[in-house]
C-alpha cells in the first residue's frame, strides 16, 4: 500500500514537472571594466557563446521553457531577449533548431547594438548588478500574472558576473533579494572571478546555487553541470556544496563592509561611526550616556 | 488401500474468487481480469522501444527533428546526464555517471539510465583498465550538437520564401485546424453523415487508418460503425488524439512506400516548427509531398492549394509528443489576454456540480453524443445540455470499457474556464469537486471486488482425514486457496500445486 502511494506521488511529482512552465532569467554582467574582459576582450566573446549555449540547452530541455536574457553594463541595463514586440524573423541557416538561432541572432544584434552606442568609460566603474536582478524580478512577476490558471510557473535568476564587490548598492542588492524570497525565485550566481560576497548572500537567502569559476576556457560546462538542473531538481542530483557565506553588512555612511558596527533602533541602517541623527530615517539619538566621565557629572550635580 | 486413488485432483486451470464456487475454464484470465481490449495509448519512447530495434534507431538518429524529440521525451535526471556528456569525448566510466545522482533517488536514476540504454542512446563500452563506461550513440550525439550548436544542412523545409501576399494570422490556423479534425470525429460518430454536408466527407485513407486502428469497424449491417475503443479515443484530448491517429498512420506507412523515417523526421519538424510561420515544400520527394497532403486533410498543415509550394503548421502538429497539453502554455508571452480569453472560453464548456449535475454550454452533437456516453441526459436547450452522473450511468460507461480515470480526465480537460477559479481548484490540482471525482474511482472500484488467482481444484475425497490432512497442509505452506469440507473440496494455488502434489502421493503411499 505504502508501495503504490509512493509510486503514485513521483509519477504526480513527474507530471506536474512536466506540465510547469520554467522560466530562466540570465543577468549578463557585460561592463567592460571587468578585469577580465580589460585583460582580454576577447573573454567576452566567450563568455557570450557559452551564455547562449546554455540558455538554448535550457531552451532544449522541455518545450515549455521560457529564457529572457538582461545585459548589465555601467550606465544600464537592456533586454537582449525577448524583444518587445513581434520577434525578428530568422529562417534556418544550418542544422541547428530555428528557435534556438533566433535567440542567438538575437542576442548578439542586441549586444552589438549597445555596445557601439554605450557612452566612453573614462575611469572603471561599477555594474548596475542590482539594478538589472530587479528588472528581472519585475518581468518574472509580469509573466507570472499572465499566466492562465491552473499552469504552474517557476522561475530563477542566473547572473553571470565577473565584477567586483559592488557594496555601494548593498540597500538595493538586499531589497531584491528578500524580494525574491518572498516570491520564491532562485537567484544563483556565476561568478567569473570574485568572490562576490553580496551575491553569495542573495544566493544563500534565496537557496540558490553560488559558483567561482576557475577556468573560463570550462565555462559552458560549469554552466551545464550547476546550474541546468531547475531548483526542483537540484536535491536529486550531486552538487557542488555551498560555500561559507560572509555575512557582513555594509555600513551606510562609507559602503564598507563592517564586523562590527552602530544600528539605528528605529530603521536598522548599519553605521561604522556614531551619528546622532540617522542619515536613513532622520530620527535623533540621545547623547550615549556612557560617554561623558564620572567626574564633571558628579560636580556639576553638586552645583 | 482402496483409497490410495480416492484424492483426485483435477488438473485444470480453474478460477476462484473468495466467494469461489466456479471450477469451469474461462480461456484466458488476463482478459477476464482487463475487461475487454482496451483502447492502448502508447507515448513516444515506448513506441520507439516496441517497435524499433536498435539498427533502425541508429538510422532515426540520423534526423536531427527525431533527436530532439527523444530528448525532450527522457526523464529529467537522463536529459542532464545526456547534456553533462554531451560534449566529452572519451566514454565515461559508470561509476562516475552514477556518483551524480543523489543517494536517495538511485531508483529514480536507475529507471533513466535503463531507459537510455533501451533507447539506444547510450552503450556500454570498456575502457583501459577494465571499468565499463556509457558512450553516447555517436549518431545521436553529432544530431543533438547540430541542433544546440548549428553546423550541418538546414532542415529540409526551411528554404526561404518570399514573403506571402495573405499571410495567415494564428486565430485563422486554429479555427482551420479545429475545424478540419473535428471532421474526422464528427465522421467516427457518424454525425457528420446526418447532416449531410459534403464538406464533413473523409478521405478513402483517413477511413482506412481508423479501420486499421480499430477505432471504426466495417459491418454487414449498418457498414462502418465506432468500435468500443472509438468511444475510449473521442474521450482522450485533442493532443492524446492526434498522436494516437499518427502512430497508428505511421504503423500502415510502410505499406504505402513511403519510408517511416523520413515521416518521423517530417512530422516532429512540424512539431517543433513556429505557429503562424510558413514554410516551403520545395524539394520534397513525391512520397512527402503525398505525406504533406494527408497531413493537410488532418489539420495538421494549412495549404491554399494542393499545388501551392508553402504550407503553415497548426497547432494540432505543435508539441506532439509531450503529455500534457502545452499549448495553453506556449503563447503565453506573446499572446494578449483578449486572444488568450477567446481560446479558454473556445476550450471549456462542462460545468460540474458537486450535486453531480453536469451543465454542458455546448451545442455541438459530437460533445453531446461524448456527453452521453456516461452522464444521463435531462434537459436539452439550444446552448445548454444538463445531465447527472447516476451510478448507472457511470457504470454502463466503466462496462463500455472507459475508465474513471478518462472519465475524470475527460470533464477536467474540458471544465469551464469558471471552474478553474474557485478557490478549492486553485488549491488542489483538480478542478472538480472532490466528492465526484471520489464517487465515479469508488464505483469503478466497485465492479473490482474480485481477485482472480490461478489454481488447481482438489476434490472427490474418500474420507475427511484425507481432506484435513492435505487441506492443513496446504494451509502450512500457505497456497491454500479456498476450501469447503462439507463437499470436500479445496483450491490450492498453481505454484504451489506440485508440492501439495508429492505431499499427497507420500501421505496415500504411508497409508497403504
Amino acid at each position: 500500500m505504502d508501495a503504490a502511494a509512493d509510486v503514485s506521488t513521483s509519477t504526480k511529482e513527474a507530471k506536474e514537472s512536466e506540465s510547469s512552465i520554467d522560466l530562466l532569467v540570465i543577468v549578463l554582467d557585460t561592463n567592460p571594466s571587468q578585469r577580465i574582459v580589460r585583460q582580454n576582450p576577447q573573454n567576452l566573446t566567450q563568455i557570450l557563446e557559452a551564455m547562449i549555449a546554455f540558455g538554448n540547452a535550457h531552451l532544449m530541455q522541455k518545450a515549455q521553457n521560457k529564457l529572457a536574457v538582461i545585459s548589465c553594463s555601467h550606465h544600464a541595463s537592456n533586454f537582449l531577449y525577448p524583444l518587445p514586440g513581434r520577434q525578428v524573423e530568422v529562417r534556418q541557416i544550418d542544422g541547428q533548431y530555428e528557435v534556438f538561432s533566433q535567440v542567438e541572432k538575437t542576442i548578439k544584434q542586441q549586444l552589438g547594438n549597445i555596445l557601439m552606442n554605450a557612452p566612453r568609460l573614462s575611469a572603471p566603474c561599477e555594474s548596475l548588478l542590482a539594478g538589472s536582478i530587479g528588472r528581472a524580478l519585475c518581468y518574472i512577476s509580469r509573466l507570472q500574472r499572465n499566466t492562465p490558471p491552473g499552469i504552474k510557473m517557476h522561475s530563477r535568476v542566473l547572473v553571470l558576473t565577473g565584477s567586483n564587490e559592488c557594496s555601494s548598492q548593498y540597500m538595493t542588492f538586499m531589497n531584491v533579494f528578500f524580494t525574491a524570497q518572498k516570491l520564491g525565485i532562485v537567484i544563483d550566481t556565476c561568478s567569473l572571478e570574485n568572490p562576490v560576497s553580496l551575491l553569495q548572500q542573495g544566493c544563500d537567502i534565496t537557496s540558490g546555487q553560488f559558483l567561482k569559476v576557475t577556468q573560463l576556457d570550462g565555462l559552458l560546462q560549469y554552466l551545464l553541470w550547476v546550474f541546468l538542473p531547475s531548483p526542483q531538481m537540484r536535491h536529486k542530483l550531486v552538487l557542488p556544496p555551498p560555500p561559507k557565506v560572509d555575512y557582513r553588512a555594509s555600513c551606510f555612511c562609507h559602503r564598507e563592509l563592517i564586523d562590527i558596527g552602530y544600528v539605528c533602533s528605529v530603521c536598522l541602517s548599519v553605521f561604522c561611526k556614531y551619528s546622532p541623527i540617522c542619515t536613513t530615517c532622520h530620527t535623533v539619538f540621545k547623547a550615549p550616556a556612557a560617554l561623558p566621565p564620572k567626574g564633571k557629572k558628579k560636580k556639576k550635580t553638586e552645583k | 488401500m482402496a483409497d490410495t486413488k480416492s484424492g483426485r485432483y483435477a488438473n485444470s486451470n480453474a478460477t476462484s474468487g473468495p466467494s469461489g464456487s466456479s471450477s469451469s475454464t474461462p480461456p484466458n484470465i488476463s482478459q477476464l481480469v482487463q475487461g475487454p481490449a482496451n483502447l492502448e495509448c502508447k507515448d513516444f519512447q515506448e513506441y520507439l522501444r516496441t517497435r524499433q530495434t536498435p539498427e533502425t534507431l541508429e538510422k532515426l538518429y540520423n534526423y536531427p527533428p527525431i533527436c530532439l524529440a527523444v530528448y525532450r521525451d527522457l526523464p529529467e535526471i537522463a536529459r542532464q546526464f545526456i547534456i553533462r556528456i554531451l560534449f566529452v569525448d572519451q566514454p565515461v566510466p559508470q561509476a562516475v555517471v552514477s556518483s551524480w545522482g543523489a543517494q536517495r533517488c538511485a531508483k529514480e536514476q536507475q529507471e533513466a539510465t535503463s531507459c537510455l540504454t533501451s533507447l539506444n542512446v547510450w552503450r556500454v563500452t570498456a575502457i583501459p583498465g577494465g571499468l565499463a563506461a556509457w558512450e553516447l550513440s555517436p549518431t545521436f550525439k553529432k544530431s543533438v550538437r547540430q541542433i544546440l550548436l548549428g553546423g550541418g544542412k538546414p532542415w529540409p523545409m526551411t528554404n526561404t520564401l518570399e514573403k506571402d501576399s495573405k499571410p495567415r494570422d494564428i486565430a485563422f490556423l486554429d479555427s482551420y485546424a479545429m475545424s478540419r479534425w473535428r471532421c474526422v470525429l464528427h465522421y467516427m460518430v457518424g454525425t457528420g453523415n446526418r447532416n449531410g454536408t459534403d464538406a464533413e466527407a473523409i478521405s478513402p485513407d483517413a477511413v482506412r487508418i481508423l479501420l486499421h486502428a480499430n477505432l471504426m469497424k466495417r459491418d454487414e449491417r449498418d457498414g462502418i460503425t465506432i468500435t468500443r475503443q472509438g468511444f475510449q479515443f473521442l474521450l482522450l484530448d485533442t493532443r492524446a488524439q492526434v498522436w494516437h491517429f499518427m502512430m497508428q498512420y505511421l504503423d500502415t506507412c510502410e505499406e504505402r512506400g513511403i519510408s517511416l523515417p523520413e515521416c518521423l523526421s517530417m512530422l516532429f519538424q512540424l512539431s517543433f516548427s513556429t505557429l503562424g510561420r510558413d514554410y516551403s515544400s520545395e524539394g520534397m520527394s513525391h512520397q512527402m509531398l503525398a505525406f504533406l497532403q494527408h497531413l493537410r486533410e488532418f489539420g495538421l498543415v494549412f495549404q491554399r492549394k494542393r499545388k501551392e509550394g508553402r504550407f503553415y503548421p497548426t497547432r494540432l502538429a505543435l508539441n506532439v509528443t509531450s503529455k500534457e497539453s502545452a499549448d495553453a502554455t506556449t503563447a503565453i508571452v506573446t499572446m494578449s489576454a483578449s486572444e488568450e480569453e477567446e481560446r479558454m472560453q473556445d476550450r471549456g464548456y462542462i460545468v460540474v456540480e458537486t450535486n453531480y449535475r453536469v451543465y454542458a454550454y455546448t451545442d455541438s452533437p459530437l460533445q453531446v453524443a461524448v456527453l452521453g456516453l456516461f452522464t444521463e441526459l435531462l434537459y436539452r436547450f439550444p446552448n445548454l445540455v444538463v445531465g447527472v452522473l447516476t451510478r448507472d450511468s457511470v457504470r454502463q460507461a466503466l462496462r463500455g470499457g472507459i475508465t474513471a480515470e478518462q472519465i475524470i480526465s475527460y470533464l477536467e480537460q474540458y471544465a469551464h474556464p469558471n471552474m478553474k477559479l474557485v478557490e478549492s481548484a486553485i488549491n488542489s490540482k483538480s478542478c472538480l469537486p472532490p466528492t465526484v471525482v471520489d464517487q465515479i474511482k469508488l464505483w469503478e472500484m466497485e465492479r473490482n471486488r474480485f481477485t482472480y488467482t490461478e489454481g488447481v481444484v482438489y476434490n472427490q475425497f474418500l474420507s475427511t482425514t484425507d481432506f484435513v490432512t492435505l487441506r492443513d497442509y496446504a494451509q502450512s505452506i500457505q497456497v491454500l486457496v479456498w476450501q469447503n469440507e462439507k463437499t470436500r473440496t479445496m483450491v490450492v494455488q498453481k505454484n504451489g500445486h506440485d508440492d501439495v502434489k508429492r505431499y499427497w502421493k507420500k501421505y496415500s503411499k504411508s497409508a497403504g
